[in-house]
C-alpha cells in the first residue's frame, strides 16, 4: 500500500509539492544558533515626518518633560546615597511647588500623620513621567500598612470600631488633623506589637563602629 | 482611581490606558493651539498637567502664564481666558469631573472610607456662573528659573489668597475622548482628500461638523444628514451648485470604501457616515503599508491580494499575482511567520491528513491589528528606553553645558565683554560641543519618532474599540 512504499525511504506525511518545494530540491539549512539581535533589513526605514506642526509638538513634548518633573504629583525614585555627598547636589535640586489636595475626594486613609512628610500624592494616574506610577517609596510604606492591617482579619473591623468610637467621643471642637493623628498613633502602637522583630535584640555585629574610625592602623583581632 | 470594596478596604487601580495616553499630550495641546489659539492651549496643558482643577485656578494661572509672554505693560484680562474656557466646554473639549456623593442620611453610620465620586450627565458641562475679575499677575523677573539655575529661595507664589473660592468642590477635566473624535474625523477627512480630492473632503468635514455634537463618539454611523442640510452648512465662500453636491454625494457612497452610505431619499437624498467601516479602511491601509515598507511593493501587492480575495491556495496566489512560485512562496512564509497572515485548514477527510487538507491563506484584519499595536508599543518602550540611555549617557557632559549656560546667562545680565563670553564659551571644548551635537539629534529623533508611532497607535487603537463595541 501507500504506507509500504516509504520504507527505507524518506518521505513526508504531506504532499510536498502544495507546500512549495520540489520533490528532491535542496530544503533550506537548519538554523542552530538563534536570530542575530539587529537583523539587516533589506528595506531601510522611511524618514520620519518634519515639518512646522511636527518640530512644534517635539519642542512641546520636551518642555512638557521638564515641567512635570518639578510638579508636586511627580514623585522620584529615593536614590541610594553615593559614596560622596557631592557638593554641587545641593544646588541642582529641583524645587517642587507646594499643593494641598482636596482631600474631601480622597480616600481617608491617605491623611498624612502629624509627624510625617507632606505632600503625599493623591490619585494615581496624574503627574508621574512614565508608566511606574505604583512604585516608590511611601506607597510601598502604605502597601505593607494596608496588608499588614488586612492579614488580620478580625483586627481590621475592630480598628474601624476604634475610629467610630474615637470620632464619636472627641467630636466637639477637635481638629480633623488632630483625630487621625491619635487613630494613627494607636494604629502604629499596634502595629509595632505585631512586627516580628523585636528592637532590642539586635545585636551589633563585629564590624559595627569599625568603619566610622577612618585612623584605625591597627589590624582588628 | 479607587473604589471601596465591600469589606470596608479601599481598593486602588492602575489606570494603564489612561497613562499611555501621556504620550499624546503634545497632540492635544498642538490641536487646541489651532483651533483655539493660545489661550485654549495654556487651558488644556494646565488641566493635562495637574489632572484636575477648579475653573477660577485655571483661569487665575493661565491669565498669570500669558502675561508674562506679552509685551511690558500689558496684562491678559481674565474675562478673555474664561471666554476661552467656556468655548472649550461648549464643544464639550473639557468637562466636569465627577463630585462627592453626599446622601441625606450621612449621620447615621460613619462616613465611608473613600468619598463616591457621581457625576449627573447633564451636569458635566455646565459651567458655573462666576464672575472673575481680574489681571494676569507678571512674576518678577527674578523669579524666572533657567535650567539647573540654582535658586536662593522658593518663588514667591502671587497672592495666595485665603478667601474662599467661589467654585469650591467643582473641578474640571480634559476630555480626552473629545478630542480622539476630532483625531478621527481628521483622518477620515484627509484620507478622502488623498482618495478623492479636495472637495469631497470638504463636504465630509461639512458633514462630520454637523454631527458633532448629535453623535455620541463611539457610535457607529452618524444621524442621517439630508442633502439639502450639508448644502445649507457647506463653509461660506464654497461656491458648488446644488447639483454638483448631489453629484459628489452620490460618488462617495458608491465607493467601495464605503466611508459614506446612503440612507434614505427624503430630502434629496440622507446621508450617512459610517465609522466603523472608515477605521476598518483607515486600519487596513495602516497594515498594507507596513508590509510594503518592511517587505517590499510585490509583498503588498500578494497581501491586498489575498485580503481581496479572501482565502487563496498557494497556487493560486502565484497565478493571480503574477509572481513566480519560489518568490511568491518566500514572501508568503515572511508575512505568515511574522503573523500578518494566517493559514486556515480544511480538510478533505476526517483524519486531517496533511497530505489531504487544503491550505489557505487569509488575513484577519483584527487580529493582524492586534499584533500591529503590540508592535507599536514595543517599538515605543525601545524608543523610550534607549532615549533614557542615550541621556544617562552623557549625564556628566549636559550637566556641563547646562552650568556653563547658566554663567553666560548670569554674566551677561551683569554687562560683559566679548572676550569674557568667548573665554566662558571655550570651557566647552570642541570635540564636546560635537557629541553635544549629536545627542541632542538623536534624542530629537527619538523623541519624534515616539510622537509618529503613537498616530498609528491612535488609528489601530480607535478601530479595535470599535470593533469591539459593536452590541
Amino acid at each position: 500500500m501507500a504506507g509500504n512504499k516509504g520504507r527505507g525511504r524518506a518521505s513526508y506525511t504531506f504532499n510536498i509539492e502544495a507546500v512549495g518545494f520540489g520533490r528532491g530540491e535542496k530544503l533550506p539549512d537548519v538554523v542552530v544558533k538563534p536570530p542575530p539581535l539587529f537583523p539587516d533589513t533589506d528595506y531601510k526605514p522611511v524618514p520620519l515626518k518634519t515639518g512646522e506642526s511636527e518640530d512644534y509638538m517635539l519642542a512641546l513634548k520636551q518642555e512638557l518633560r521638564g515641567t512635570m518633573k518639578r510638579k508636586p504629583y511627580f514623585i522620584e525614585k529615593p536614590e541610594e546615597k553615593p559614596d560622596i555627598e557631592r557638593y554641587s547636589k545641593k544646588y541642582m535640586q529641583t524645587y517642587k511647588e507646594e499643593w494641598i489636595p482636596d482631600w474631601r475626594r480622597l480616600p481617608r486613609e491617605m491623611m498624612p500623620r502629624k509627624k510625617c512628610r507632606k505632600d503625599l500624592k493623591s490619585k494615581n494616574a496624574q503627574g508621574t513621567d512614565k508608566v511606574s506610577s505604583l512604585i516608590n517609596a511611601a506607597d510601598v510604606l502604605k502597601k505593607i500598612e494596608e496588608l499588614e492591617k488586612k492579614g488580620d482579619g478580625e483586627k481590621s473591623d475592630e480598628e474601624n470600631e476604634e475610629k467610630e468610637g474615637s470620632k464619636e467621643k472627641s467630636k466637639d471642637g477637635e481638629d480633623e488633623d488632630n483625630e487621625d493623628a491619635e487613630q494613627e498613633d494607636d494604629d502604629e502602637e499596634e502595629l509595632e506589637e505585631e512586627n516580628d522583630y523585636v528592637n532590642s535584640y539586635f545585636e551589633d555585629g563585629d564590624d559595627f563602629g569599625v568603619d566610622s574610625d577612618d585612623n584605625m592602623d591597627e589590624a582588628t583581632y | 482611581m479607587y473604589q471601596v470594596h465591600k469589606r470596608g478596604v479601599v481598593e486602588y487601580e492602575a489606570h494603564c490606558s489612561r497613562v499611555l495616553r501621556m504620550l499624546r499630550y503634545p497632540r492635544y495641546i498642538y490641536t487646541t493651539k489651532a483651533l483655539y489659539g493660545d489661550t485654549g492651549e495654556l487651558i488644556i496643558e494646565e488641566l493635562l498637567l495637574n489632572g484636575k482643577m477648579t475653573m477660577s485656578a485655571v483661569v487665575k494661572k493661565v491669565a498669570d502664564r500669558l502675561t508674562e509672554t506679552v509685551e511690558d505693560g500689558k496684562t491678559m484680562d481674565y474675562a478673555e481666558v474664561s471666554n476661552t474656557f467656556m468655548q472649550l466646554a461648549d464643544t464639550r473639549f473639557v468637562q466636569r469631573c465627577p463630585m462627592v456623593h453626599t446622601p441625606e442620611n450621612s449621620d447615621t453610620g460613619p462616613p465611608p472610607p473613600a468619598p463616591n465620586l457621581v457625576i449627573n450627565e447633564k451636569d458635566m458641562y455646565l459651567v458655573p456662573k462666576l464672575s472673575l475679575i481680574g489681571k494676569g499677575k507678571r512674576r518678577r523677573s527674578s523669579d524666572e528659573d533657567a535650567a539647573g539655575e540654582p535658586k536662593a529661595k522658593r518663588p514667591k507664589h502671587p497672592t495666595d489668597n485665603k478667601e474662599p473660592i467661589p467654585d469650591d468642590g467643582i473641578y474640571w477635566q480634559a476630555n480626552l475622548d473629545r478630542f480622539h473624535q476630532h483625531f478621527r474625523d481628521q483622518a477620515i477627512v484627509s484620507a478622502v482628500a488623498n482618495r478623492m480630492d479636495q472637495t469631497s473632503s470638504e463636504i465630509v468635514r461639512a458633514m462630520l461638523r454637523m454631527s458633532e455634537v448629535t453623535t455620541s463618539s463611539d457610535a457607529p454611523f452618524t444621524q442621517p444628514l439630508s442633502s439639502n442640510e450639508i448644502f445649507r452648512s457647506l463653509p461660506v465662500g464654497y461656491n458648488i451648485s446644488k447639483q454638483v453636491l448631489d453629484q459628489y454625494l452620490t460618488l462617495l457612497a458608491d465607493d467601495p470604501l464605503e466611508f459614506v452610505g446612503k440612507s434614505g431619499d427624503s430630502g434629496g437624498g440622507m446621508y450617512v457616515i459610517n465609522f466603523c467601516k472608515a477605521l476598518a479602511s483607515l486600519a487596513t491601509a495602516t497594515l498594507e503599508s507596513v508590509i510594503q515598507e518592511r517587505f517590499g511593493s510585490r509583498c503588498a501587492r500578494i497581501f491586498r491580494l489575498v485580503l481581496q480575495k479572501k482565502h487563496l491556495e498557494q497556487k493560486q496566489v502565484e497565478d493571480f499575482a503574477m509572481i513566480p512560485a519560489k518568490e511568491a512562496k518566500d514572501m508568503l512564509y515572511k508575512m505568515l511567520s511574522e503573523n500578518f497572515i494566517s493559514l486556515q485548514e480544511i480538510p478533505k477527510t476526517p483524519d486531517h491528513a496533511p497530505s489531504r487538507t487544503f491550505y489557505l491563506y487569509t488575513v484577519n484584519i483584527l487580529s493582524a491589528a492586534r499584533m500591529l499595536l503590540h508592535r507599536c508599543y514595543k517599538s515605543v518602550t525601545n524608543l523610550i528606553e534607549r532615549r533614557q540611555f542615550e541621556t544617562k549617557e552623557n549625564k556628566r557632559l549636559l550637566e556641563k553645558s547646562q552650568r556653563v549656560e547658566a554663567i553666560i546667562a548670569s554674566v551677561q545680565a551683569t554687562g560683559a565683554e566679548e572676550a569674557q563670553l568667548q573665554e566662558i564659551e571655550e570651557m566647552i571644548t570642541a570635540p564636546e560641543r560635537q557629541q553635544l551635537e549629536t545627542l541632542k539629534r538623536n534624542v530629537n529623533k527619538l523623541d519624534a519618532s515616539e510622537i509618529q508611532v503613537d498616530e498609528t497607535i491612535f488609528l489601530l487603537e480607535s478601530y479595535i474599540e470599535s470593533t469591539m463595541k459593536r452590541q
